[in-house]
Parts: structure tokens; C-alpha cells; sequence
């Protein structure tokens, strides 16, 4: 479904990633992880389109999208969640949701979802996703005024209300604790079920092994590993990246959240 | 008597002003073109009912349409800069419109044989179409608030349809807006159009009530002014715009006028009082749903039956 092949982006002379090769099949959930600084973040915000690539090619269903502005790669079929939770704070749960929702349509249906009243179904759509995100009860409350497991749970509602194939989910473990891990466990599961294929990328290890059929490790930019989780583990690069060898000094704080 | 209905008529056309930056402050940019946009309407009008001979019907929503083109074409530039930058460049902008005018000098005979039109720094005069149609103080009042209540109604349905939202969610988070594939560009320069449009028809009657024009309406206060009723009001609401006109030109300006030289500087200390007291504006989101009976301005009630009871278990 997705491709990215020889990917690059430097900042100055650092190479935030170095010629990437990755693939994401259709209907799985790939973990993509790495001790902090070893490009993830750069991975996402390049497939999202926030970061145009210093060299490589980015492939979705078959298009090369490497040129494409943010809005339209997310027209064509993927969304995503941020790092630092990003949304619409004065808007409503439902708002949020539904704007997601609507700018989906395109044509003479995007002009009548936009400016007509009509759309029962989008309507149904929204009410369900909030339903499936346990937030039917706070349609109606601000954004901003969420708790913060609340709020993750609203973000990937809203992605998946733009009815994306391909749902990029940039940490959103960070700051649960263990129940709130659990859960999103299960809705990530939920999510592959309802037909989204999911790149997760993620820090938290216990999340990432349990829940993703393959996994890529990433360090200082360039790909060490990818394999299923339990390959991965046992990894002689991912631990020394992990734990840190003679050659190679992680970071601890790296380690500190890989293990939490 | 006529004082008041010259103020019904100020209040009137500030309205329309401020409602026109309502628009584009709803996707987060902060423009001070509405005023170049606004004398834009008022000399394009002008021009077409005392210059050509138009009747009024025709020429606001020319001048309209006229605004409407030429905030599209400043829409597609400010997109590159945000937040202050834009503040600068749509500053810049409004003051070549005023300059413009200050130098245009372009005078016909009119229908009466005298000259009309644009005359530089002296101003544009004669715009009589009013008094040589015969239209009472009362009727232009009535024609001004029934424009001020079709715009309202328009961006009220706006607001409550899908393209407030959109707008609103570009104004929340410009980065989270295109990850959802909200088209920034088609947002924003709606917004400014939609916006220009509104300034457009204040403009024009602005123009058509006081008959005689000059650059000197259409400074940089007049932009200030423009985005301060939105802002002081209540971006929620479109009722707060209109009720910080009526504060503001009504109360402090008119209202205040026999402090004297006084005035001033209560009208300052008034409006930090106001940001004090409700720094979200007059009308703010709870308020503003109370207002509405409780229900969201996309005009939805989401809540199903059984999360409803849910919410009360």
C-alpha cells in the first residue's frame, strides 16, 4: 500500500534518515520504532507530506506522492495522529469528527456536504465513530476541554473519519499509563479490524510487540531491523541500539521509555 | 430624530464591516485589508450609479462582486504569510488602496452636466442617489439592516453548515486541518472572498448614505475598527459582533460624546475593561449556546437517545 524506496532527508548535513526502504502491505499493522533522534518522527511527517524528501521516492497505492501537498495525500486515503496531540481545541468532539469527515467527499458531493445541508449518512458515520471511541456522551463538549486520554481517543476518531486506508499513528501511547495501553491496544486492533491498515510508531515496546505483525527498527536514520516482533527482539543491533554496546551509546533516555 | 437614524445607519454599516472580518478571523488570519476592501465597494459603487448611471440595485452587487475579486487576489498572497506578517502585508495593502483613491482623478459629466466623480484628495462627491431618488432616512435605514439581516442569516447557515466548520478548524490548527485533508488554500481564500464580499455591500451604502467620499474614511482606523467587533464581541457568535458595534459606536463614540475631549480616554479604558472582564469576547461559547437553546452551531444534535441517558445515569 505504501512505499517508500532510497528515502532521504537531511537538516543541514544531519541525515535525519538515510536512504529508507520500507513497505507497509495492505491490512497490516507495521510498529516503527527506534531510540529517540533515529528518524521516526522525520518518516511520518515525510509520508504525510509535512517534510518534502532531500531525495528518494515515496509510493501510495501505486501513485508516487512525493510532490503532493498535505491535504491531497490525505484525500487520497491516509491520516494521521500527532506526536503532541494537535485538535481543533474550541470546536466541539462531534465538529471535530464531522470536519474530518466531510472534506472527504469531493465533487458535487464534497459541494453539497460542504455547503448543502444533506448527509444523513456522514452524519450516521460520525455518531458511530464516536460511539466506537466512547465519546457519544461528549459530543458536545469542547475539544480543549477533554482529558487527555479523551483527546487521544478523539484524534483517531478523527483520523478515522477521513476514511483513510492508512492510519499513521505517531506515539499514541505516549503518557498513558498501563489500563489506558491496554486499551488503546485493543482499538488499534479494532481500527485493522474496520479495514485501516495502521503504521504505528511508537516508543512503547510492550504495545508495539503485542499488537503489530511486523516490526522496522530505526537508529541514527537508517533501518538496523524489520522482521516480526519476535525476530526484532532478538536482534543483536536493535538490543545494542537499545541497551547500548561499545560501538554504538544510546541514549538513556531512549532506554528508560523503552522499557517503562 | 435623524441623529438616530444616522446612528441606525453607522451602526448599520460597521456591522457589515465587522462581520466581513468575522469571516476571515474565523480561519485565524488576522486582516487589516477589510477597510481597502470596504473602500473599494464604496468607490466601485459610487462610480457605477453617479458615473454610468446604474441604479443601486445593480450596483451593489457589483461592488460586491468587485470587492470580492480583489480580496480573492490578496487572499492568494496573504496564504504565504501568517500571524503578524500578514497583519504587515494586509496593512500595506489597505494604504495602497487609500493612496490609490488619493490620486485618482477621474471626473465625467454627470446627468445634470456637472462633472462627477473621483477628484484626488478632494474626494469623491455627488453620489446622489439617494436624494435624487427620492429615499428617506427611514428607507436607508430599512435598507441597510435588511442587508445587515440577509448577511447575518447567510453566515449564520454558513457557520451552522460544513464551511464554518472547515474555516473554524483552519483557524484551530492549520497543520491538523491539512492532515485531515482540509484544503488550506480553498479555506482561506474563501474566507477572504466571502469576507470581501461583505465589505463590498458596507462600502457601497456607506458610500451612497453620506454622498461625498474621500481616502481619509478608509484609513488604517477603520481596519482596527473592523476587527475589533469581532474580537470584542465573541468569534462564537455573529450577535457579539453586532452588539460590540452597537458598544462601541453607539455607547462609547456617540454616547460619550458630551465627556469631551474626555471620551477618548474612557473609550480606551472601557475596551481593556471589556478584554478584563470577558476576554473571550461578550458572547462566548456557553453564553452563545444558551442563546441558541442549546444546540451546536453546525445545528446537529448529535446525542443519540441512548447516550443521552447515559450522560444522566
Amino acid at each position: 500500500m505504501l512505499e517508500l524506496q532510497q528515502l532521504s532527508r537531511h537538516f543541514g548535513g544531519v541525515k535525519a534518515l538515510d536512504q529508507l526502504d520500507l513497505t507497509v502491505n495492505k491490512g497490516e499493522i507495521l510498529g516503527l520504532i527506534g531510540p529517540n533522534g533515529s528518524g521516526k518522527s522525520t518518516t511520518v511527517n515525510l509520508i504525510a507530506g509535512l517534510y518534502q524528501p532531500s531525495s528518494g521516492s515515496l509510493r501510495f497505492k501505486g501513485q508516487d506522492i512525493g510532490a503532493l501537498p498535505v491535504h491531497e495525500r490525505a484525500a487520497l486515503g491516509m491520516a494521521r495522529t500527532f506526536q503532541n496531540i494537535r485538535l481543533f481545541g474550541n470546536l466541539s468532539v462531534w465538529q471535530n469528527v464531522w470536519a474530518a469527515r466531510v472534506v472527504r467527499e469531493s465533487g458535487w458531493a464534497g459541494v453539497q456536504a460542504r455547503w448543502l445541508a444533506s448527509g444523513r449518512q456522514a452524519r450516521d458515520e460520525v455518531r458511530q465513530l464516536l460511539a466506537f471511541s466512547n465519546l457519544a456522551d461528549k459530543a458536545d463538549t469542547l475539544a480543549g476541554n477533554l482529558s487527555f486520554g479523551e483527546q487521544r481517543r478523539l484524534e483517531l476518531a478523527r483520523a478515522a473519519a477521513s476514511g483513510a486506508e492508512l492510519l499513521l499513528l505517531d506515539e499514541p501511547a505516549a503518557g498513558m499509563n498501563a489500563e489506558e495501553i491496554e486499551e488503546l491496544d485493543q482499538r488499534i486492533r479494532a481500527l485493522r479490524d474496520r479495514g485501516h491498515t495502521i503504521l504505528l510508531i511508537e516508543h512503547h515496546m510492550e504495545l508495539v510487540m503485542e499488537v503489530c505483525d511486523r516490526v522496522a527498527v530505526l537508529n541514527f536514520g537508517r533501518k538496523i531491523a524489520e522482521g516480526t516482533p519476535a525476530q526484532v527482539q532478538d536482534n543483536a543491533a536493535v538490543r545494542a541500539a537499545y541497551l547500548g554496546s561499545d560501538e554504538t551509546v544510546a541514549e538513556p533516555a531512549a532506554t528508560a521509555t523503552a522499557t517503562a | 430624530m435623524d441623529f438616530y437614524l444616522g446612528l441606525a445607519q453607522v451602526i448599520g454599516v460597521h456591522t457589515l464591516l465587522g462581520l466581513s472580518a468575522w469571516c476571515v478571523l474565523h480561519t485565524g488570519q488576522v486582516s487589516l485589508a477589510q477597510g481597502g476592501f470596504f473602500a473599494i465597494g464604496a468607490y466601485a459603487s459610487g462610480m457605477l450609479t453617479s458615473m454610468v448611471g446604474w441604479p443601486l440595485w445593480l450596483a451593489l452587487p457589483a461592488a460586491s462582486v468587485i470587492s470580492a475579486l480583489v480580496a480573492i487576489a490578496v487572499g492568494f498572497p496573504a496564504l504565504r504569510v501568517k500571524g503578524l506578517m500578514l497583519v504587515v502585508a494586509t496593512t500595506a495593502f489597505a494604504e495602497i488602496v487609500r493612496l490609490v483613491f488619493f490620486n485618482l482623478t477621474w471626473r465625467v459629466p454627470g446627468p445634470d452636466g456637472n462633472l462627477v466623480g473621483p477628484d484626488g484628495s478632494l474626494g469623491f462627491g455627488g453620489i446622489r442617489y439617494f436624494p435624487s431618488n427620492g429615499w428617506t432616512s427611514g428607507e436607508i435605514v430599512t435598507l441597510i439592516w435588511g442587508l445587515v439581516a440577509v448577511v447575518m442569516l447567510v453566515l449564520a447557515w454558513l457557520d451552522r453548515s460544513r464551511v464554518g466548520t472547515l474555516w473554524r478548524a483552519v483557524g484551530e490548527d492549520e497543520v491538523a486541518a491539512q492532515s485531515v485533508g482540509i484544503n488550506l488554500t480553498a479555506a482561506k481564500v474563501s474566507a477572504f472572498g466571502i469576507g470581501g464580499a461583505i465589505a463590498g455591500v458596507a462600502g457601497a451604502v456607506f458610500a451612497h448614505y453620506t454622498t461625498h467620499i474621500e481616502h481619509s474614511n478608509f484609513t488604517i482606523l477603520l481596519a482596527t475598527f473592523a476587527i475589533a467587533y469581532p474580537i470584542l464581541g465573541g468569534l462564537s457568535s455573529l450577535l457579539g459582533t453586532v452588539l460590540a458595534v452597537v458598544f462601541i459606536q453607539g455607547i462609547l463614540i456617540e454616547g460619550l460624546r458630551f465627556l469631551g475631549d474626555w471620551r477618548s480616554l474612557l473609550f480606551g479604558a472601557l475596551i481593556l475593561l471589556m478584554m478584563l472582564i470577558r476576554p473571550s469576547g461578550m458572547i462566548t461559547s456557553p453564553l452563545g449556546r444558551l442563546l441558541r437553546g442549546g444546540r451546536e452551531p453546525d445545528g446537529v444534535a448529535p446525542r443519540s437517545a441512548s447516550g443521552k441517558e447515559k450522560a444522566h445515569a
